[in-house]
């Protein structure tokens, strides 16, 4: 059986090949989207639901609202609103709506109907046993991805600094 | 399992690395002073040095007996992930030493930079972080993690003079080959994983051991792994970011580069195929192929190169290919059936520690000389053959060191490089891996060429030519005494290497 699993796995790759040929970003970025709840579905499958809750809340959640922020933004007007007919074309969301639509179509049947067997068996990890885990024996590496976090902080504010804004003591100009 | 007494003891060195990287972001955000933060990493890295002879005596019994049979244990295994030997302790205080005169190097070099020079210390003590993790670990998830905390701060520290385009260009393209490499390493480990449902290094080797043939599935897996790594020790031919990146990140991020990442990756790959021994003779007929080939492909590319920077990356390459050809060695086991450790594999360990030492002295005062006479603020790195021309005639010292580098790394006798190249000839003989040592020696002709070729130019005299200069008292300065510690150290290994040799040997990996 175990269909769950290979049929988000194939919607996930789909997906992503997606967002590589994609030309238009916008369009990439809802392929993204597409993709990684197809992942968070094959996390479900594997018996990992805090994984793939987390893949859905941090990845999709905070792109999603970046994306809503960034669109929010920039103030629309009549000729964007004409642009974006224009553009949205059947070809060009009906793929991606058809993967989105197996993915909860997917969702709707196995919570429906008896779903043993429809991923792939094994044990299910709870939330708490990932955080015993986690705080358990892999507490040194929790304690030093917060380190890596810093570096990358770092490592991001320094070059990604506006130079023209900034009056050489760390402060920008007023 | 809990974490106790003992094995925060044990990791004493990592936290206090990781204490000083949260002191200097600190002092940082409270008040920008170049001297003041340049310091507290310097000090914070010195107590870390300290740290580590501390642990390796008091597990020893040798310091404080009562803490020993109390506090101390040592080997330690700090949860699953985390194993503090004497083979990690001595490879961390490698490590530090050179995280210790990049910083010095890097205080001489950040003082012509106008603004923003404090960051590098929080990135250079991140990376070192990741480095002293890294080989320290036996668990795939300590691997990655401080390989990624390593590269990463690395991004940062190559791209950190990022208003010169070449600088900012090294950073992105480490970044991009980097994940990669990443990227690699992380798909070889889910296929390990899918196969063997454990990602300890132990463990997986108990698997292996009892297989007769290794099935396809594991063999990628490995090779992944091998490629990934292979990119982080810019073995041929995943070696095309090397030079592009040495000579466009600040001369002492190259140091660090070249140095610190090589050792820790190495000293890591080398714990991997002890721990988790493969007896499958594809891999490491494979690995002999990438050994030579990076041994053959890094000093003929280096033939042609005008910048030094360029040069001692090409050097690098080939450097690591000798390393490499050490690591052939273990095809046969490292145990001699009864668990203990073979000769093969006594000498396996004592090869990669002592080239790694020797390679890691003479790097580091290469770069340091590199470092001492060029500056930021002046454009572009002075890196250039012609920069260096008649360098003799205006900084005798620093031109007699530079020289010595050179002969060093192409392992000239009285030098500490001979005694790392030596070592890797007689464990090739040993092994009877002929064609290998063979190419050892080809790879060495070959280089003695652009090495003799950088000493002829600091000793023409060139009037008229552009005046590039290191600071007149670049003697008194932290960065000129390191360089000149180095050269020392590098002399005196290469008459009596007894005491490295000593070193090393006691800093075996657990179990052995």
């Amino acid at each position: 059986m175990e269909f769950a699993f290979y049929l988000s796995a194939a919607v996930a790759i789909l997906a992503t090949i997606g967002v590589v040929t994609g030309l238009n970003p916008v369009h990439a970025l809802l392929n993204l989207i597409v993709s990684l709840i197809a992942i968070a579905m094959v996390f479900f499958s594997l018996g990992a639901p805090f994984a793939g809750i987390l893949e859905i809340i941090v990845y999709a959640g905070a792109i999603m609202v970046l994306f809503v922020f960034v669109v929010m933004m920039l103030n629309l007007g009549e000729v964007v609103v004409a642009q974006e007919r224009a553009w949205l074309k059947p070809g060009v969301w009906v793929w991606p709506s058809i993967m989105a639509g197996v993915l909860l179509g997917l969702l709707i049947v196995t919570l429906l109907v008896d779903s043993t067997g429809f991923g792939i068996s094994g044990e299910t990890q709870t939330p708490q046993e990932v955080g015993t885990l986690l705080f358990g024996p892999y507490l040194v590496a929790v304690e030093l991805a917060a380190f890596l976090l810093l570096a990358a902080l770092v490592t991001a504010t320094h070059v990604g600094r506006d130079e023209k804004r900034d009056d050489g003591r760390g402060e920008g100009v007023k | 399992m809990n974490l106790t007494l003992t094995h925060l003891f044990a990791i004493l060195p990592l936290i206090i690395v990781g204490i000083t990287v949260v002191v200097v972001m600190l002092s940082a955000a409270w008040r920008r002073h170049h001297f003041l933060n340049a310091t507290l990493t310097v000090i914070g890295l010195n107590l870390a040095l300290a740290s580590v002879v501390w642990v390796y005596f008091a597990g020893q019994g040798a310091v404080a007996p009562d803490l020993a049979s109390s506090a101390v244990g040592f080997p330690t295994l700090v949860t699953p992930l985390v194993m503090i030997d004497g083979y990690a302790l001595f490879y961390m205080a490698l490590i530090l030493v050179a995280a210790l005169a990049c910083s010095t190097l890097a205080n001489a070099y950040l003082e012509g930079l106008d603004e923003h020079r404090e960051e590098f210390y929080l990135l250079l003590l991140s990376s070192t972080m990741g480095a002293m993790l890294l080989v320290s670990s036996i668990h795939m998830v300590s691997l990655f993690l401080g390989l990624e905390l390593m590269s990463v701060a690395l991004y940062g520290m190559a791209a950190y003079t990022f208003k010169r385009r070449v600088s900012l260009e090294s950073g992105i393209k480490y970044m991009v080959l980097s994940a990669v490499a990443s990227s690699f390493l992380l798909f070889g480990m889910a296929l390990l994983y899918a196969a063997y449902g454990t990602l300890e290094f132990a463990s997986l080797g108990l698997r292996l051991v009892f297989e007769d043939s290794v099935g396809i599935w594991t063999l990628i897996g490995v090779g992944m792994m091998v490629i990934g790594l292979g990119f982080k020790l810019s073995i041929v031919p995943f070696h095309m970011w090397t030079p592009d990146v040495y000579e466009g990140a600040p001369a002492p991020v190259s140091a660090f580069l070249a140095t610190v990442s090589k050792v820790a990756v190495f000293a890591v790959l080398v714990r991997f195929m002890i721990m988790s021994p493969t007896f499958d003779t594809k891999l490491h007929t494979v690995i002999a192929v990438l050994a030579a080939l990076s041994m053959i492909v890094g000093n003929l590319l280096a033939l042609g190169q005008t910048n030094l920077k360029r040069l001692l990356g090409y050097s690098s390459i080939a450097h690591l290919g000798y390393l490499l050809s050490a690591v052939v060695a273990l095809r046969a086991g490292v145990t001699d059936g009864g668990g203990e450790l073979s000769f093969t594999g006594q000498l396996v360990l004592e090869t990669t520690g002592i080239y790694l030492a020797t390679y890691v002295l003479t790097t580091l005062g290469a770069f340091g000389v590199v470092t001492l006479v060029s500056s930021p603020s002046r454009g572009q790195d002075v890196a250039q053959l012609h920069h260096f021309r008649g360098l003799f005639w205006r900084r005798p010292y620093l031109a007699v060191i530079l020289t010595f580098m050179m002969l060093s790394l192409a392992g000239i006798p009285m030098t500490a490089g001979f005694i790392g190249k030596f070592y890797v000839l007689a464990l090739n003989m040993n092994e009877e891996l002929w064609w290998l040592a063979g190419t050892v020696v080809l790879g060495s002709a070959i280089g003695l060429y652009y090495y003799l070729r950088v000493m002829v130019s600091l000793y023409l005299a060139e009037p008229g030519e552009i005046q590039r200069d290191a600071a007149h008292d670049w003697g008194q300065r932290s960065g000129g005494v390191m360089v000149l510690i180095a050269a020392l150290l590098t002399l005196l290994f290469g008459i009596y290497p007894q005491p490295l040799i000593d070193l090393v040997q006691a800093a075996s990996p657990v179990g052995y």
